[in-house]
């Protein structure tokens, strides 16, 4: 009966063992040799070089500095639509379902066929974007060349805030609707019922989906791969898109382990942020 | 309320419009695409002429039959192993469950983008590269974690009590979980069904470094190849990418308060 537990997770740990965490290790190992893609088996042990060569390259710099622009107008933007879009949506009205659901397609669709239509709509010649600008008098433009990290921030931020919609509106559910009765029978007006009912009980939702949207910001490949492909001129290369050029258009499997152990520990970073964040305000709320 | 509606439908139609474009598009001559002059509704008596098309041209068909494929294969794959995993993690306390519990959450924060190159090195050792099946594994290891956090989420909500009568009558533990928790969690394991599904359907980085022959490409691969591509006309890839879109939207549709609320307390947990 003791080893129950074991059987049970043996499978799925064997699993993440095998390609999860031997990857993982490996991914670490192969950031202090000079592998490349072709002959990956004479890799040899180069120490911390490839970590000094990206302290040393200023473009690296650069690709840490899109990353965190890019991350944090993304998680800023998703929260701010998605907490809006939510609050909206909080009170019972007619079409309220539809609308919901109507908000909720951007992260129900997938992203390849989302970044393909967007390229179609942001098309220099013939995108409708263009061709409404233009009409409007407000001039054509070229949108992934000349703003072009702006142009794929609001396209993440589009994909992603219905997420936070749906959690928050989770949230705001649960927020209990006698507090919110009796605030209002005391004289409260809407404005001091949200900040002060509504918003410590979506203070703790809000952080752990600020968290989950900064971590997803820092993972994210498709949007800004299939968008830009990290240009023009690297401007909108941020550290995984970095990592896989490095790796497969440059074959340099060394210095690419090396960028995503960074991303890593930003992510790791970002986490640890959170989990100090939390106790601190436990700690607040105890007392 | 007039005022929420009013505030809710600006941004309805920037979320919803793309979309609509896709159908647009889907449906117009490739001429009346370009050269200026912009057609703002769809025309509805090409829609089936639309999706003929995009069987027919490239090897759509082929595509979405490998994503299937991918999908089915990473669904049973990762459930079987979640709900073992998420019945030890709700039901017994053991020594490393902390530990478990915590690798699962780590994994989101994973950047496939590191593993993926060490997963290549380890698939071309293994002969998984170019393979469907590879895919199938790779894409387990992101879409398992996930499962297990809204399965264990949906047992924490099974009272023991049920168990513990069956357990007095003889039945073991392997019984209960199948006879017992499983039927009782039936909507969050369908939620867990259709989440890995949908990861996998939609995957591209994987498929897009591993898989090299075009007849094996899944239609994520498959649709991205078309990107900024002139040749193929623009009306039959927006069919193709429609028909590769419309499955995931309405099963997502149909369970996203399942996900949403399996994601948050494993987040909220983790």
């Amino acid at each position: 009966m003791r080893r129950t537990p074991y059987i049970f997770a043996s499978a799925a740990a064997l699993y993440l063992l095998v390609f999860t965490a031997w990857p993982l290790l490996d991914g670490i190992r192969l950031s202090f040799t000079d592998t490349r893609l072709l002959n990956p088996a004479a890799g040899e042990w180069i120490g911390t070089d490839n970590y000094a060569a990206l302290l040393a390259d200023p473009g690296f710099a650069a690709t840490l500095g899109v990353t965190l622009l890019y991350s944090a107008a993304t998680v800023a933007g998703a929260l701010l639509l998605g907490t809006a879009a939510a609050v909206l949506l909080d009170r019972s009205f007619r079409g309220r379902t539809a609308l919901r659901t109507l908000l909720t397609l951007p992260w129900a669709a997938p992203t390849v066929a989302v970044a393909l239509i967007f390229v179609w709509i942001f098309n220099v010649d013939d995108g409708v974007l263009n061709a409404a600008t233009g009409a409007a008098g407000l001039g054509r433009h070229g949108w992934l060349t000349a703003y072009a990290l702006a142009t794929v921030t609001a396209v993440s931020v589009w994909k992603v805030f219905p997420f936070v919609m749906l959690v928050v509106l989770a949230a705001l559910q649960a927020v209990p609707r006698e507090l919110l009765e009796s605030a209002v029978v005391d004289g409260a007006g809407p404005a001091t019922v949200f900040r002060r009912v509504t918003w410590p009980f979506l203070v703790p939702t809000l952080r752990v989906v600020a968290l989950l949207m900064t971590i997803w910001s820092f993972r994210r490949f498709e949007i800004i791969w299939l968008l830009t492909q990290g240009g023009p001129v690297d401007r909108t290369t941020t550290l995984v898109i970095d990592v896989y050029r490095t790796a497969f258009l440059e074959s340099d499997l060394g210095r690419s382990a090396a960028i995503g152990t960074v991303g890593l520990l930003l992510s790791a970073l970002a986490t640890v942020a959170y989990a100090l964040a939390e106790r601190r305000s436990t700690a607040k709320d105890l007392t | 309320m007039r005022v929420r509606f009013i505030a809710l439908v600006p941004l309805v139609l920037v979320a919803g419009f793309p979309l609509y474009w896709m159908v647009v598009t889907a449906t117009r001559r490739q001429e009346e695409l370009f050269g200026g002059g912009v057609h703002w509704l769809p025309d509805v008596t090409r829609l089936g002429t639309a999706f003929t098309a995009a069987a027919e041209g490239a090897p759509m068909l082929r595509w979405l039959t490998n994503s299937a494929f991918v999908a089915a294969g990473t669904t049973v794959l990762s459930l079987a192993l979640a709900v073992l995993a998420a019945y030890a993690l709700s039901r017994f306390s053991f020594r490393g469950r902390g530990v478990f519990g915590f690798a699962l959450f780590a994994t989101q924060m994973l950047p496939e983008a590191l593993i993926v190159v060490p997963l290549y090195a380890l698939f071309l050792t293994l002969g998984l590269l170019n393979n469907l099946w590879g895919l199938v594994l790779g894409n387990t290891a992101f879409a398992m974690p996930v499962a297990v956090w809204i399965l264990k989420t949906a047992m924490d909500g099974v009272p023991r009590e049920i168990e513990e009568a069956a357990e007095l009558d003889g039945c073991s533990r392997y019984a209960m979980l199948r006879r017992i928790v499983l039927p009782l969690i039936t909507p969050s394991l369908a939620a867990a069904a259709v989440l890995a599904f949908f990861d996998s359907w939609n995957e591209f980085l994987l498929a897009n470094t591993f898989m090299v022959d075009e007849e094996k490409w899944p239609a994520s691969k498959g649709l991205a190849s078309f990107v900024g591509e002139f040749v193929t006309p623009m009306p039959t890839v927006m069919s193709a990418a429609l028909l590769f879109t419309l499955p995931a939207v309405v099963f997502f549709l149909l369970v996203q308060r399942h996900i949403v609320a399996g994601l948050t307390a494993g987040a909220v947990k983790g």
